[in-house]
């Protein structure tokens, strides 16, 4: 049963920030697809709700080829899927986006409402995160840009301070010879990962590595990037011995939790067998 | 708490409801409007036996907050027939035996609309892929992708005298 | 996407396995379809049930007055104080297995189990009102597990049953030591099962309205409205004259809707008190912990054959986990000993079941009502012995299969049995596929099940099904049975029955079910028994109700009396000269005029004798199943399937198929994703983020090749279908498996972390054998 609780629709968002100063005790609603749950279990009880999800101002997906992608808070998930420009840029992105739960879902979830919520199995974060993406957020005091990877710091908290909002997702424009991949492991197509893995690589003109990134997903309190494994790589010529390598590592260097759907000991096989496969698939896409 | 006053379009209708800003759509459908033809299955919008279209597209009814479907389209089961007569999903429906027990059936149906409005011709994967928020417990879900694929392929479309 | 052929196809029939629309189908996909769940009363209250957190715990004392003190809240009950505390359950005929208060007066045995009820104005006051319930526990040492449960030590969950056995069954017939004797090769295995929630998409529901006048009018979700009129009756203390049972729409059954819920119960008690309507809906994570599930097992099995195959003996051990409660226990105990046979000849057959009590939700019957569990076991361990003889796994298990006219000693005679060709079936449909890639195997696995169980623990006075065929002068029909449509397609079913039999069509019977006040006794949908019994009494009521018509028909027509008349298709004719004939509508007016007025009526029943201990009619089937994995993760995919089938005639043609589809997707889950641990007596997922369920993504072509066949004992020609299929396809999985890698699978569902162990303890015992050369 959800508490009682006030609810606030800003048209603005100016007057977002305005109310959302103005109230103690206020939780943000935007898509509201995990939120409601929680709510309707009782783990969050706030007196005041605020509903962003029509602000207008933050529903949009920009590209240009010198500042990358941006994507507005309240841009849904679905919208992210099917947008021609990430498709054509980020196609990894699209990829992460179709197996993100179901379409309902995707239909009024939205991506910043995902990163706010900053649950460890979210499939968007390890991507972005792996595509060096910052995020862009702020209130009433001001705004302010980070790598999204700093923006985790525990299990469903972020670096949002009081009177905060999630305002948009920056993701730089790919180097040249680039390639990125996403996998979870799931029990359904569509479920949240039991455990997940994002890798970028980037090779030189020599076809050496020049930078990858590790993150994974489900695997600690927040997105993981396993920076011994990326450092394994970076400079070398890859191949499958060196991926396997960095699986290995990636199973060490992780701490999920266990479950009834996986023990420990599994997750950090998976972990490392979705590292290995998606370092694989990211540098084929590099070299292609 | 306030109530509030909440002008919700339902079928093309507009309704004045004053309820607690806590209520979810489905309960403002099924409850204060009286449409029970939108079904709830579960309390973790997992299983889609609520799902409505909001301005053409799927939405698991149970997930959005009533106040937050304000000026929106939000079709349910019951805005499909017109006139008395079946939309073509649904005569797809009952022509492939596309639901058993019947409890998923809007919620399925509705999905499958929505698909179909977004994707006239879907593949058997996308099919799949625009139900798999539905949970049936009956059919094996074969039938219900036989439906849409027959829909698509304008086998249950009205023909023009 | 589906392949559906027919193998010896009949046509005679001008309804029967034609395509005809479910019935009740236009309103299910127009919303119309009103559920208990959507039933709203004037001046109904809504009721919440508290339920224990406990596992096992004595209630001292129960105080509900700060509740009571809530504006909204209108009443509050208990076990000791509003009601008579009689134990109850289905297996009423036996007083020992009646054992469940569902409103316990002094002892809770689950968590989840009543403790209390409210009604209050709203649903949101109900369940705050929860909070304000006082109730004090002695709090008992639990037993969850049957292994610890029949210790000599352990907690002692009912009073009186020794080692916490519930139940326990024997099945033996042969010399089976003798047998084994005889056999050159002999294999024992321990297997594991897990239990299965029946995830209902509705969940379970009740409005219940007791009026001063001493009536009882209870709309409820079930599958048996019969069962629920008698149960009540005997725990309120009423006549079940005095109670009406309605079950219009009912959002699925699978075994877990015949017996009293806590809906059902408390929504009666707390109306009896109050006079005004309750409803109680349960919650999705309510219907998880709170209602019943398949049997969880230890299944022990040693199996003796000839070298050259020859099956000669086999004997197990099985303990299963009761929970709390007997439920459907009992019979599902000895289905699985019964089906664990099937569908071979054994010479020697012993089977020793044992039902344990655990402190955990109670466990009961659930389509394919203990076989699947068997099946898991029996047949994994067949594949199994087929490799370890170097045999062909088909060809062993086709020389010993069932035919037509065998008796399975003592229990069941077999008088259609379409085995044989399912083998030829299988067998072409894996030849067809050739070589698979390197990361798919088939596994196969055969199976039969009955046609509804000749069992009367519930001590009805009552035929088993019985139904009224009453005609109008316009020539429709009223159809009235107590056969209940959970929606497997039984009034569609029923409705083709009738219209064949009468002669008219589908859309001329307009089929009422569901409704104890105007439908005749029926023991309800249950073990796949509504086609043969509910159909033989439709076809019977119809035949009687044809016989008046046809005797108007003849005084009228002039006919030598060796002519025979019939009616097909609305035309009165005699069968030689079919062109000369009239409408039978006309005829119905007329028949009624001569009959002063009186409607024309035909009754019919059914009730098995003489059919031995089980049922009347057996289906056979076998499905082959092919999957594809994942070896670095153990992930498994289900890429294609095909069932070889034979339910006899099928009558319900879209019907049949939706059952086998379904039945498939269930089984297929408690193959390989739907699991439910239990820690210290709590379910750990109660809800369907965690409790995993094959979506549209998951389920792969269920390809059928039916076997047409003619079982005598069914209305022409029909036995079993839908429930059956829920056997065969976990140890399919697990067959494919061990044709894969090698690995055999002794625990379902089969999960990806089971399937990576499997293989690496594969790997380190051939490395150690290895070391030892």
């Amino acid at each position: 049963m959800i508490n009682d609780f006030n609810y606030l629709k800003p048209g603005t968002l100016e007057e977002a920030f305005a109310m959302y100063a103005e109230h103690d005790d206020c939780k943000v609603i935007c898509g509201g697809q995990s939120l409601l749950i929680v709510m309707r279990q009782g783990m969050i009880a706030p007196e005041y709700l605020l509903d962003i999800k029509h602000i207008k101002e933050l529903n949009y997906i920009k590209f240009d080829k010198k500042d990358g992608l941006k994507i507005g808070a309240t841009t849904i998930h679905r919208a992210i899927e099917k947008s021609d420009v990430i498709k054509k840029n980020y196609p990894v992105l699209v990829a992460m986006e179709n197996k993100l739960a179901s379409i309902q879902v995707r239909n009024w979830g939205t991506i910043g409402g995902n990163i706010a919520h900053a649950d460890p199995a979210g499939d968007p974060a390890p991507v972005l995160i792996a595509l060096k993406a910052s995020v862009k957020f702020g209130g009433a005091a001001g705004e302010k840009t980070m790598p999204l990877e700093d923006f985790f710091v525990d299990y469903f908290e972020t670096a949002l301070s009081k009177g905060e909002l999630v305002l948009e997702i920056q993701v730089p424009v790919p180097e040249p010879k680039t390639g990125a991949a996403y996998q979870k492991f799931n029990l359904l197509e569509s479920d949240m990962g039991v455990v997940a893995a994002a890798a970028s690589v980037t090779l030189n003109g020599n076809g050496k590595c020049k930078d990858a990134r590790i993150v994974l997903g489900n695997a600690g309190p927040t997105p993981r990037r396993i920076k011994r494994a990326e450092e394994l790589l970076a400079g070398k010529v890859l191949n499958e011995k060196l991926f396997a390598e960095a699986g290995k590592i990636a199973s060490e260097d992780c701490e999920p939790v266990a479950d009834i759907h996986a023990s420990e000991e599994h997750r950090r096989h998976i972990l490392g067998v979705l590292t290995k496969r998606m370092l694989q698939k990211a540098f084929d896409e590099a070299k292609a | 708490m306030e109530k509030q006053l909440l002008r919700l379009t339902v079928n093309g209708q507009e309704y004045e409801l004053y309820i607690n800003p806590k209520t979810l759509l489905v309960e403002a459908i099924r409850d204060h409007i009286g449409l029970i033809g939108t079904k709830r299955g579960c309390d973790t919008v997992s299983c889609g036996a609520c799902t409505v279209m909001i301005d053409g597209a799927s939405v698991k009814s149970c997930s959005v907050l009533a106040m937050q479907a304000e000026g929106a389209q939000i079709t349910t089961i019951e805005g499909l027939e017109k006139n008395g007569k079946l939309a073509p999903i649904q005569k797809a429906f009952l022509d492939h035996g596309s639901y058993q027990c019947g409890f998923c059936a809007p919620g399925m149906i509705m999905s499958a609309q929505a698909l179909l409005n977004e994707n006239p011709a879907p593949t058997e994967w996308e099919i799949r892929e625009g139900i798999e928020g539905n949970i049936c417990r009956c059919t094996g879900y074969n039938s219900i992708v036989r439906a849409i694929d027959a829909t698509a392929k304008g086998k249950y479309a009205e023909v023009k005298s | 996407m589906n392949k559906y052929t027919v193998i010896n196809p009949h046509s005679e029939f001008k309804v029967i396995n034609t395509h005809v629309h479910n019935i009740d189908g236009t309103a299910k996909v127009t919303g119309r379809a009103t559920y208990t769940f959507d039933v709203k009363l004037p001046n109904m209250l809504y009721g919440k049930i508290l339920r224990s957190p406990h596992a096992h715990a004595k209630i001292l004392k129960i105080d509900y007055s700060r509740a009571m003190e809530l504006p909204g809240v209108m009443g509050v009950v208990t076990g000791k104080e509003d009601t008579l505390g009689i134990k109850q359950g289905i297996w009423r005929r036996y007083q020992d297995l009646c054992d469940e208060q569902v409103l316990p007066v002094d002892k809770v045995r689950y968590i989840g189990e009543p403790v209390a009820a409210v009604a209050a104005i709203t649903e949101e006051i109900a369940e705050k009102a929860l909070d304000y319930i006082d109730v004090d526990y002695e709090v008992l040492p639990g037993v969850y597990e049957p292994l610890d449960a029949i210790k000599k030590d352990a907690p002692e969950i009912h009073e009186g049953f020794e080692r916490n056995i519930n139940v326990t069954r024997h099945i033996e017939w042969g010399d089976v030591d003798a047998a084994f004797e005889e056999a050159e090769y002999v294999r024992e295995d321990w297997f594991k099962c897990g239990g299965q929630a029946h995830m209902c998409m509705e969940t379970r529901a009740a409005v219940s309205s007791y009026t001063p006048d001493g009536k009882l009018t209870i709309y409820h979700s079930n599958q048996s409205p019969y069962y629920m009129q008698g149960l009540m009756a005997g725990v309120l203390g009423m006549r079940e004259g005095d109670i009406r049972v309605i079950s219009t729409y009912v959002g699925g059954g699978f075994g877990g809707k015949f017996e009293l819920d806590g809906a059902i119960f408390c929504s009666a008690v707390l109306s009896r008190k109050l006079f005004k309507p309750v409803k109680i809906v349960y919650t999705r994570e309510e219907d998880f912990i709170a209602t019943k599930r398949r049997t969880p097992m230890f299944y022990y099995v040693r199996t003796g054959v000839k070298k050259d195959g020859t099956f000669c003996a086999r004997e197990a051990k099985v303990f299963t986990n009761g929970g709390a409660y007997t439920g459907m226990g009992a019979t599902a105990l000895y289905l699985t000993g019964f089906f664990h046979s099937f569908p071979y000849r054994w010479k020697g057959y012993r089977y020793d079941g044992y039902r344990v009590y655990t402190n955990t939700l109670p466990s009961t019957s659930m389509r394919g009502f203990g076989a699947p569990q068997a099946m898991f076991c029996s047949e994994q361990q067949i594949e199994w012995i087929a490799a370890d003889l170097g045999l062909d796994p088909i060809d062993m298990r086709r020389k010993n299969s069932h035919h037509e006219g065998y008796e399975v000693p003592g229990q069941a005679t077999i008088a259609s049995c379409g085995i044989d060709q399912c083998y030829d079936e299988i067998r072409k449909w894996i030849n067809d596929k050739g070589k698979l890639p390197a990361n798919r195997a088939i596994g196969i696995s055969a199976c039969g099940f009955m046609s509804g169980g000749i069992f009367n623990w519930f001590d009805t006075p009552y035929s088993f099904s019985s139904a009224v065929v009453s005609i109008n002068q316009d020539g429709t029909v009223e159809l009235f049975v107590g056969a209940q449509e959970i929606g497997q397609g039984s009034n569609t079913t029923l409705a083709i029955i009738c219209a064949e039999t009468l002669g008219v069509k589908i859309e001329d019977i307009k089929v009422h079910s569901g409704d104890t006040d105007y439908c005749p006794p029926d023991l309800g949908a249950w073990g796949s028994r509504q086609t043969l019994m509910a159909g033989n009494a439709v076809k019977m009521a119809a035949e009687a109700a044809k016989k008046q018509l046809l005797e108007f028909a003849y005084a009228q027509s002039g006919f030598n009396i060796v002519y025979d008349l019939d009616i097909k298709d609305r035309w009165v004719h005699a069968i030689a000269r079919p062109e000369r004939g009239y409408d039978y509508g006309e005829l119905v007016k007329k028949a009624i005029r001569g009959k002063d007025g009186q409607k024309i009526v035909g009754r019919g029943y059914y009730t098995p004798h003489r059919k031995g201990m089980i049922s009347p009619a057996y289906s056979y089937m076998l499905q082959g199943v092919e999957v594809e994995v994942d070896e670095e993760t153990g992930k498994i995919k289900l890429v294609d399937s095909m069932t070889a089938h034979d339910c006899g005639q099928p009558i319900n043609h879209l019907g049949l198929i939706g059952q086998l589809e379904g039945a498939f997707s269930m089984a297929a889950g408690y193959g390989y994703l739907e699991y439910m641990p239990y820690e210290d007596g709590k379910l750990m997922n109660p809800n369907l983020v965690d409790y995993k369920m094959i979506r549209a993504t998951e389920m792969p072509p269920a390809n059928i090749a039916e076997i047409d066949t003619y079982e005598p004992e069914g209305p022409y020609g029909a036995k079993e279908a839908g429930e059956g299929l829920t056997n065969p396809t976990a140890a399919a999985i697990g067959n494919a498996l061990f044709h894969r890698f090698g690995i055999q699978m002794k625990e379902c569902p089969i999960t990806p972390e089971m399937i990576l162990n499997a293989l690496k303890e594969k790997k380190e015992t051939e490395k150690e054998r290895k070391g030892k050369k």
